[in-house]
């Protein structure tokens, strides 16, 4: 449990990273709604986030920094999705496919032969 | 011309007018059980060399009806069908069955002694897989134009129809006038299609009516299905125009088979001619 105010910058400065507790978030929270000077320092702490992210070109920046996701890992796991599901499709498609289907239609035609 | 080229005129063109000839299909439904094969249905149907035979045969899961058509060639004969079928291939997603419709042609060379076997649901090689026994016959008969057809069903499950498909050369028609309960005496009259009008006079009630009547094929059916298998075929029109009526101008038209079942016609008279359409007599 944080005491001091360095301890309870540090505990912010953890919040806006996500590293946060759920129980140490709950304490932080009341605290804030008692202590002015932490209230107001998280506020600055978001503002200097913020104006951060804005400068880095991210104009809808989130507080919370997320994961990034490289392009070519993007694009290499929408390809493997998409040939899943095309082999999927196909394997349906023969094993249970429309109605009608399984023999050529040649084989279910009638045929005339001399004896 | 000398008299042999003569009669070999007469000979051939009696040969090309068929109805010498007696055309007769004798058709077996087979099924192979356990190395033996059950009847399941037999019939024939016969009529002039032109004759056509429709064949249906339907099942809970397929259906077919084929057209046979034979066209003789010295003791060669090219057997060929048209078939039509259904098959039920399932059920959609609200339970309703799904079927698939088929059309296709088939034609083989078989001599007149040859036995021909049509497996109509496909699958030759299929085991238990029902096959229909062909034999074509021919005999030398007098000009009876009418087709005969008959059946026996040993296997009540199976649906099997057999009817003779010809197109009559001539129609035995026989016309009435009625006016009210007075129906006036019957006028047969035999008429050729396609020929020009014939002049008919009936008398009711001591008048006399003179009407041109002539034979017509009707228009081809709209339908493939029904072009396929010449469900028109044995259908005739009679054209009726007035005495006095200029070319092109008719009081009406009757279309029905020969089938016996009289048709009515209402004139401007106020009188309705009848007519009814048979099969002629031989000759």
């Amino acid at each position: 449990m944080a005491d001091t105010h360095e301890q309870w910058l540090a505990q912010i400065d953890a919040e806006l990273d996500g590293e946060l507790p759920l129980a140490e978030r709950a304490a932080l929270a009341k605290h804030l709604a008692t202590c002015s000077h932490c209230a107001g320092a998280r506020a600055s702490h978001l503002e200097v986030r913020v104006a951060l992210a804005r400068s880095a070109g991210n104009p809808h920046a989130f507080v919370v920094p997320r994961p990034s996701i490289r392009g070519g890992t993007l694009a290499l796991w929408v390809a493997l999705a998409l040939a899943g599901g095309l082999i999927g499709g196909w394997f349906a498609s023969q094993r249970w496919g429309g109605p009608g289907g399984g023999s050529a239609l040649e084989e279910t035609r009638g045929t005339i032969v001399v004896q | 011309m000398g008299l042999s080229s003569f009669s070999s005129v007469l000979l051939v063109l009696a040969a090309l007018q068929g109805p010498g000839t007696r055309l007769t299909y004798r058709v077996r439904v087979i099924q192979p059980v356990a190395g033996a094969q059950r009847i399941l249905a037999s019939g024939a149907v016969s009529g002039p060399i032109d004759s056509d035979m429709r064949l249906t045969l339907r099942t809970d899961t397929a259906e077919v009806e084929a057209l046979f058509q034979v066209t003789a060639v010295g003791d060669t004969v090219s057997l060929g069908g048209e078939f039509f079928t259904r098959r039920r291939v399932g059920q959609s997603r609200r339970g309703l069955p799904i079927w698939e419709e088929d059309n296709y042609r088939r034609l083989i060379q078989v001599t007149w002694s040859d036995t021909a076997r049509a497996y109509p649901f496909g699958s030759a090689t299929k085991p238990g897989a029902l096959w229909v026994e062909l034999v074509l016959e021919r005999e030398f008969a007098g000009g009876e134009a009418r087709p005969g057809e008959s059946f026996d069903l040993a296997d009540s499950t199976l649906d099997f129809r057999l009817e003779a498909v010809v197109r009559p050369r001539r129609a035995r028609v026989i016309l009435n006038l009625v006016r009210g309960d007075t129906v006036s005496a019957p006028r047969p009259i035999d008429l050729v299609p396609e020929q020009p009008p014939r002049v008919v006079q009936l008398v009711l009630r001591g008048r006399a009516t003179t009407l041109f009547v002539g034979l017509t094929r009707p228009e081809p059916a709209r339908s493939p299905r029904d072009r396929g298998l010449g469900r028109e075929a044995d259908i005739v029109c009679l054209r009726v125009a007035a005495a006095a009526a200029l070319p092109g101008q008719t009081l009406g038209t009757i279309c029905g088979r020969l089938n016996n079942i009289a048709r009515q016609l209402p004139l401007p008279t106020g009188d309705t001619l009848t007519a009814t359409f048979s099969w002629p007599g031989p000759r």
